[in-house]
């Protein structure tokens, strides 16, 4: 991350920003061509051969839920909308919630991580970057015995008189866990790549540190934050593991959409558990076209 | 610096006319108000009238002779499918036999037993189901799974676990109604969970000691149904949980790290196990499993393991 600032800051001018802000569209846009290089056809046929093998395995299981949850067919009574709204309220609320913490927590600290070196910098990312590995069992263990009734933290809190076990706060705190370190990794990649000669420039100009941040600064790692809030919402509305073992499982306060259809298929519910299955996917198709599509036109709009 | 200024122009009026319809979507789909409503924790459940509380044991127990419990001496592959609670004792019977029968290979899926019948259903190939009720046993007859009449191998009984310490200082079945109470079952669908609430109901119809409205306040203290009867241990033994309803065979096998408080024989509900052969597994290598189970040797060994005898 170091050397690509160093790489874009030689010969980096105020002009070739837009350049700099752009380079995936671009790339992506030649994914479809052959103009580069130009392979020869058995090679084309093998590259198309190959991504078709993960496509399918990757389409099929979607295309078998949706099938499958057609044909079966809901008993749709009163118990499994209940069921469907407590559970879809809860996960889009705790997202929320999760989101707007990770985002006004997380901006600074990716900031720090890109702009200023301090010791101990390398260990921090690497602290950062440590949920994402951990398997979600970890995660869940280690917020038992950090926050838990008698854990580190949480036995001081119990002292308090608070609780966090069992309530929709801990189905925050493990959403967080598990998601903020994506929104972190892409808003330091995108603080990083912002040319700083830029910002000189409009605080010459006489904005104020303010001012060029919202200006100048925010503007050019918009698609940076988007992309990384995006994946750090999906982590957070998949988070299944941390949450059954740190918030259990309670219909309206502690179960969120993955642990209903867990529960439902554990109760041997098969139809209900295919519906939350589809809704779900459903939520998230529309929420990652549309940030597709308008992430695109925000990047693309010079 | 314009054309930044024309992207983020644009950028944010999307930004913000999605965002507000999203949370404008949000609003009239789900109603979060009920979210905030703290009472709407403790959902009640309704108790059966009392004559449907019991546990009929399915077909005749079969007295096994030690001729029967042979397996086959070539040994092989046995798949059997078990309730969550038989886990302790199961992994010591397959101690036992693996070391007796040279070449015999047990391999064990324990669950909730509900989830084990959605597995088979959706093809799991198994030559045992050990289930924690008849319901579900029923359930695997029903989908044409079991390849022979299940039998009642044991039986268990339910205890409330604490953890150790018994910080909450819970003496009775009475002290699950006292408000403030952390309380942990299994879920409805799953044995033990709808066996701890039938006891709720028996202690219930003795206002005399319990009070009135007990099933009520028991419910509003739930807070968490987990999925199976060992995760419900787990919560206690962590000490997240004041107090779970689990079996006793559960409460033996956590051992010291658990408060175990009785449940009288009066409101306790005794928990029959069936076992079956399943359909399309090995008949041979799953009767001698069966067999070994309902002999004096494996009777005894469930016994040492908090499970009763079957009658």
């Amino acid at each position: 991350m170091r050397t690509a600032v160093r790489e874009l800051r030689v010969g980096d001018t105020p002009g070739n920003v837009s350049r700099v802000v752009r380079p995936r569209p671009a790339a992506h846009a030649n994914a479809g061509t052959t103009a580069i290089g130009a392979p020869n056809r058995a090679s084309e046929i093998a590259v198309w051969a190959l991504a078709l093998c993960l496509l399918l395995f990757l389409a099929i299981p979607v295309g078998a839920l949706v099938i499958r949850a057609l044909g079966t067919g809901v008993a749709w009574d009163a118990r499994t909308y209940e069921t469907l709204r407590q559970a879809l309220g809860l996960s889009m609320a705790t997202t929320a919630m999760t989101m707007v913490i990770v985002i006004a927590l997380g901006t600074p600290l990716a900031y720090l991580l890109a702009r200023r070196r301090f010791p101990g910098a390398a260990a921090i990312e690497a602290l950062v970057d440590l949920p994402i590995v951990l398997p979600p069992a970890v995660a869940g263990i280690a917020l038992l015995v950090a926050f838990g009734r008698n854990g580190l933290v949480g036995q001081w809190l119990a002292e308090g008189g608070v609780t966090v076990g069992f309530t929709t706060i801990a189905v925050v705190m493990a959403q967080i866990f598990v998601s903020a370190p994506f929104y972190v990794i892409a808003a330091r990649g995108g603080f990083a790549r912002v040319d700083r000669d830029v910002e000189a420039a409009a605080s010459d100009l006489g904005a104020t540190p303010g001012q060029v941040f919202r200006t100048v600064t925010l503007p050019l790692i918009a698609p940076s934050l988007i992309a990384g809030a995006v994946l750090a919402w999906a982590r957070a509305l998949g988070e299944f593991g941390a949450t059954i073992m740190f918030a259990g499982i309670f219909p309206g306060v502690t179960q969120t959409m993955p642990l209903a259809i867990y529960g439902r298929f554990g109760a041997g519910d098969l139809s209900t558990a295919l519906l939350l299955s589809v809704v779900l996917l459903i939520a998230s198709l529309v929420v990652l076209l549309g940030v597709r599509i308008t992430g695109g036109r925000v990047r693309g709009g010079s | 610096m314009t054309p930044q200024q024309v992207t983020r122009g644009d950028g944010s009026i999307r930004w913000r006319l999605i965002i507000r319809s999203l949370i404008l979507v949000f609003l009239v789909v789900v109603q979060p108000v009920d979210l905030l409503d703290v009472s709407a924790q403790g959902a009640n459940w309704e108790c059966p009238a009392p004559a449907a509380v019991d546990a009929t044991p399915v077909g005749m127990p079969v007295t096994a002779n030690e001729d029967q419990a042979a397996f086959p001496t070539e040994g092989g592959n046995l798949t059997v499918f078990a309730a969550a609670s038989l886990t302790d004792a199961f992994e010591a019977i397959e101690k036992e036999l693996e070391a007796a029968t040279p070449n015999l290979s047990i391999t064990y899926n324990f669950g909730g037993s509900q989830a084990l019948v959605t597995q088979l259903e959706e093809g799991a190939q198994a030559d045992v189901f050990a289930s924690a009720n008849i319901t579900q046993m029923d359930a695997a007859i029903a989908a044409g799974l079991v390849a022979s009449a299940p039998l009642p191998f044991t039986h268990n009984r339910l205890a409330i676990v604490t953890p150790a310490g018994n910080p909450s200082d819970i003496q009775s079945t009475a002290d699950l109604g006292e408000e403030g109470i952390l309380l942990v079952l299994a879920q409805p669908e799953v044995p033990a969970g709808r066996y701890a609430r039938e006891s709720v109901c028996l202690m219930a119809t003795d206002t005399a000691t319990y009070g009135a409205g007990f099933v009520e306040r028991v419910a509003a203290n739930v807070v968490s149904e987990e999925e199976d009867v060992r995760d419900v241990l787990a919560k206690v033994a962590l000490g997240e949980a004041d107090a779970g309803i689990v079996y006793v065979s559960d409460a033996v096998a956590a051992g010291d790290q658990v408060h175990v408080v009785d449940i009288p024989d009066k409101v306790n509900v005794i928990a029959t196990y069936p076992v079956a052969i399943l359909a399309g597994g090995d008949e041979a290598l799953g009767t001698a499993f069966v067999t070994h189970l309902l002999s004096d040797e494996g009777q005894a060994l469930l016994e040492r393991y908090g499970f009763q005898r079957a009658e």
